[in-house]
């Protein structure tokens, strides 16, 4: 049986899965398809139930997975196809040109500078703009900046634009480079994708994308941030600082038909924020449910409450531009209500990838109707797919908290290491 | 070593122009190079290339230095990287020092003249830090692979079966005469999307049929000392037999107890004519009609959620799951009894949870979203009352109300924390090692706790924390494989020592203790991370964290503080 393990994107669960495994002894390849790891963690600032800060939690995890000898980490990689057998797959996997060489390069940002481009940063939740070259924030890992083809002069319109070569002192960039295919032996595979939030753009009524005091939680959770586009200032986009904000939670739960089990408790991280930088803003909590499983959940709703903060359930909600701030407008149990205020969050739902279909048609896995890569439910784990010897862990497998995740990701470890070995007859 | 076999090597990183247009490095190197204790003072244009590594390695060698200070980026950067070329140079990497020259100096400071004052100082710093410095061993410690699993419930049965294999044995100790904890008795009795009885069934019959785990039942864990690697473990087996057995790591499945509502008024008169226990429901549905105390069958019941959720402080997060499959079993066997829902909030949470809700109210559950509900007994007749959101008080009647209480923490608990030295939290559950990325793992090193003992939970959870436990211990134990432990530890100057026992009590692994014979606190190397607490608390400066000496950060700072007033002035 080959011993080596294919481990599939870059988030917490997927480096926690490869440093357990490459910690006993193994080979992993984990690819990711980003240019960078730690897959949504590193977007947040602080995370819940104690509100640590995020990256001290990531940071020496992600410096021991690039220093570990065991794993070999392929960045902008997609799977292509996999055949074979638990103890025998054959996996292609696609690897976009690294225009910038991880050997050569330092990560000084030299290169940013000359390039003539600007666009919003993705990353930035659009927050900021970005060069065609770049790395998407401060403290990206690895530190190593990509060219967006896409909007680069030389690959959109083939100009002779060579400023960002230039610009590097060690020679780490070559244009020359190709995509490339190759082909990895594995023993066993874990599919650790992750999520995405909820599509907004299609839903009018909560005035995403149109209504400049509307924005979304990953654009919060930037806003707050201490390497995001504000360097941390709580600012709306017209400058001034919220006083009045209003947190919406759950919003797209009609379309999607259900609460992820951190929908609840989420809205009141966004309190925690807010109640840590503005101490006099008044904040409406307008919640769907408060439904709070497990030890700590509790706890962190209480702590969050104050004089300042206002609950109050809705049934139904829409937002409206209201001078420079919001109306939000929202019934329950058929009374209407209505509330200004000068910023609005919208705590949208977790959901399933969209590629996620495809990636389980490649991996020849089932996939549940809610579009998680859950299957097996009859026996105890939930971990196994539908094909032998390949996992799945973490918000893949259904929404979760980081606990969760990281928990999932060892016990799909503890699988492949108990089931995919060579073992010594006695 | 005396005073003039130091050769102490400093290397100044340029870090392409990063450094070298931030900072004036001639002139680093040229007050540097007065410095009494340094040897040499060079600089290159990367380090961390492949050239500059080689030039390094070289050079370390032909100048027979004997300490190394490294002046480039973070740590977080390439301490390893010059570490493993010192080992490489026949160098101990203890005798070295990384100085952060790139984001604390030449990112941060944008005059170049404070820049420079600035890395000269940090240097300075690094050197007279660096002369202090012991050569550091890696100990290699003998450790056994096998695993003691403490309760045989869920938790308990799915860590021994990921576990146990020809080169792994499983102890599972089990208090009870019979595998499969309270989950095991009554889940998949009434089937709610969960799990099959016939899953947990072939489970225990594997764990019984499996030669590699060993089972003691009716049995309890009467004493365990040792670290990760060699735990000695006393088992009390029935009759008083005791029986010693070696593990590498533990997994605490203890499981947990039910909230006891008999207590609280608003429950009712619980197991009276009614109210009914879940659990009461459970086992008459297994063997045929539910049936009230005068033998009658209920017409209508209310399902009462959240019984013990104020009480104990926190949602079990279960409890509700559990009351709809009473309602599922009641809508598909007996539809014409009237079933009220009362809940406070509802868990849908993922897509499987909420189409059961869906179903249950297709099928003519009445849900009704409630505060403060309570039950009482009027006239042969159980009354639920509640309030709206509102806040308008209202009344349900009904024949038969029914409670699903929360999880509370199992009655060992305390007892098994005690013997391990591990802590409890506020609720009394085992406390986890870190919420996030340790949710299954104790204070302890090689101590994991999984399933309800750590926490409310599902059953499916508990399984994911019991396997989660054991990847961690394939992972770290691995048979015929020598354990590292940390090298930095702290070590006990014993003529210092007056036996305070402070040390003791700052340790947060349970490495101090003290030797009551020879009156002096002792530091077990193998399980010390090197934090600190002991050394710092200790009064009597007994205790030395051996990479960080208070020398050695005496002379760090002393430089520090009087340093920049030295390149003032020169």
């Amino acid at each position: 049986m080959n011993q080596d393990v294919l481990v599939i994107g870059a988030g917490i669960a997927g480096i926690e899965a490869s440093l357990l495994l490459a910690g006993s002894g193994r080979k992993v390849y984990l690819i990711e398809k980003t240019s960078m790891i730690g897959g949504n963690l590193v977007k947040y600032e602080e995370v819940f139930p104690n509100m640590e800060c995020s990256t001290c939690m990531l940071a020496p995890k992600q410096q021991d997975l690039l220093q570990n000898a065991n794993i070999e980490l392929l960045t902008m990689a997609d799977v292509l196809d996999v055949s074979g057998k638990i103890g025998d797959f054959k996996v292609k996997i696609a690897v976009q040109a690294d225009y910038v060489s991880a050997v050569d390069c330092i990560g000084c940002g030299a290169c940013y500078e000359p390039c003539p481009i600007s666009i919003p940063n993705e990353f930035e939740e659009n927050l900021s703009s970005r060069k065609a070259i770049f790395v998407p924030c401060p403290g990206a890992l690895p530190n190593v900046p990509v060219i967006d083809k896409a909007n680069c002069l030389r690959f959109t319109k083939g100009e002779e634009c060579a400023l960002c070569q230039e610009s590097c002192m060690f020679e780490a960039i070559d244009y020359s480079k190709q995509d490339r295919q190759i082909e990895l032996e594995v023993g066993a595979i874990i599919v650790c994708t992750g999520f995405q939030m909820f599509d907004l753009s299609s839903y009018s009524k909560y005035g995403s994308g149109e209504i400049p005091a509307v924005y979304t939680e990953m654009q919060f959770e930037r806003l707050f941030a201490s390497n995001g586009p504000t360097l941390g200032d709580i600012r709306l986009r017209n400058g001034r600082t919220p006083e009045k904000i209003a947190i919406i939670q759950d919003v797209g739960k009609e379309t999607v038909g259900y609460n992820s089990p951190i929908a609840s408790i989420y809205p009141f991280k966004l309190v925690h924020y807010i109640a840590h930088k503005l101490h006099n803003a008044e904040i409406f909590c307008l919640y769907d449910d408060l439904f709070l499983p497990g030890k700590h959940y509790q706890a962190f709703f209480e702590e969050a409450i104050s004089p300042n903060v206002h609950l109050e359930r809705y049934d139904d909600v829409s937002v409206e531009a209201n001078g420079d701030g919001a109306l939000v407008k929202f019934s329950v149990e058929g009374d209407e209500k209505r509330i200004e205020v000068d910023m609005v969050i919208l705590a949208s739902a977790l959901v399933p990838r969209t590629d996620a279909l495809e990636l389980a048609n490649l991996l020849g896995i089932d996939i549940a109707k809610s579009g998680f890569l859950r299957s097996n439910r009859d026996g105890l784990s939930t971990l196994a797919t539908s094909r032998e010897g390949i996992f799945v862990a973490g918000c893949a497998e259904g929404i979760k908290d980081i606990a969760h995740s990281v928990e999932q990701a060892s016990a799909a470890v503890g699988m492949v290491l108990s089931s995919i070995r060579n073992e010594i007859a006695v | 070593m005396s005073e003039n076999t130091y050769k102490i090597g400093v290397y100044i990183c340029e870090c392409g122009p990063n450094i070298a247009n931030a900072v004036d490095i001639d002139r680093v190197v040229e007050t540097v190079s007065k410095y009494p204790d340094i040897y040499v003072v060079k600089r290159h244009k990367l380090l961390c290339s492949g050239p500059g590594k080689d030039f390094l390695h070289e050079d370390i060698i032909a100048e027979g230095l004997t300490h190394v200070v490294v002046a480039a980026c973070s740590p977080k950067d390439h301490e390893t990287t010059f570490a493993n070329i010192c080992k490489k140079s026949g160098l101990n990497p203890y005798l070295y020092q990384l100085i952060n020259i790139r984001e604390q100096c030449a990112w941060m400071i944008k005059d170049q003249e404070a820049a420079t004052n600035k890395v000269i100082s940090y240097i300075r710093s690094g050197v007279r830090r660096v002369k202090y410095h012991s050569s550091l061993e890696q100990k290699e410690l003998e450790s056994t692979p096998d695993v003691l699993v403490i309760g045989g419930g869920i938790a308990g049965i799915e860590s021994a079966l990921n576990l146990a294999s020809n080169e792994r044995k499983v102890y599972l100790v089990e208090k009870s005469g019979q595998l499969g904890g309270v989950a095991g008795q009554f889940e998949g009795v009434l089937s709610c999307g969960g799990l099959s009885p016939e899953v947990i069934r072939s489970k225990i019959e594997s764990v019984k049929t499996n030669l590699n785990i060993r089972l003691f039942y009716d049995s309890e864990v009467e004493n365990i000392i040792g670290f990760f690697g060699n735990f000695e473990v006393t088992v009390r087996c029935p009759k008083d037999e005791k029986v010693e057995i070696k593990v590498g790591s533990v997994v605490i499945s203890t499981g947990f107890e039910l909230f006891n509502p008999t207590n609280c008024d608003k429950y009712g008169i619980v197991s009276g004519t009614h109210v009914m226990l879940i659990e009461e429901v459970e086992s008459k549905a297994k063997t045929g009609l539910v049936t009230l105390k005068d033998g009658s069958a209920p017409k209508s019941i209310a399902l009462v959620h959240c019984t013990g959720r104020d009480e104990v402080g926190y949602c079990s997060g279960v409890c509700c799951n559990r009351l709809f499959a009473v309602a599922e079993y009641f809508k598909s066997n007996y539809p014409e009894i009237e079933i009220f829902d009362v809940y406070r909030n509802l868990p849908k949470t993922s897509p499987e949870d909420a189409a059961q809700i869906s179903l249950l109210q297709e099928k003519g559950v009445v849900f009704i979203r409630a505060n403060d509900a309570s039950i009482e007994g009027q006239f042969g007749k159980t009354v639920v009352k509640y309030k709206t959101e509102k806040g308008i008080e209202k009344t349900i009647d009904v024949d038969l109300a029914v409670i699903a209480p929360a999880i509370i923490p199992g009655g060992d608990t305390q007892k098994i924390a005690q013997m391990l030295d591990i802590c409890i939290d506020k609720f009394g559950f085992f406390e986890e090692e870190h919420s996030l990325t340790g949710s299954f793992k104790t204070s302890v090193d090689g101590v994991f706790v999984a399933g309800c003992a750590v926490g409310p939970k599902g059953i499916i959870d508990s399984a994911t924390q019991a396997l989660a436990a054991s990847g961690n211990i394939l992972s770290r134990l691995i048979p015929g494989k020598k354990i590292h432990p940390e090298v930095k530890t702290s070590e006990v100057i014993e003529a210092l020592c007056t036996g305070c026992q402070t040390c003791v009590a700052v340790c947060s692994y349970g490495a101090t203790s003290y030797d009551a014979i020879r009156r002096v606190s002792v530091v077990n190397e193998a399980i010390c991370r090197g934090c600190g607490n002991c050394a710092g608390s200790c009064p009597s400066g007994a205790i030395r964290a051996k990479h960080f000496t208070e020398k050695q950060l005496h002379q760090e700072v002393i430089e520090a503080i009087s340093a920049s007033n030295k390149v003032n002035q020169e």
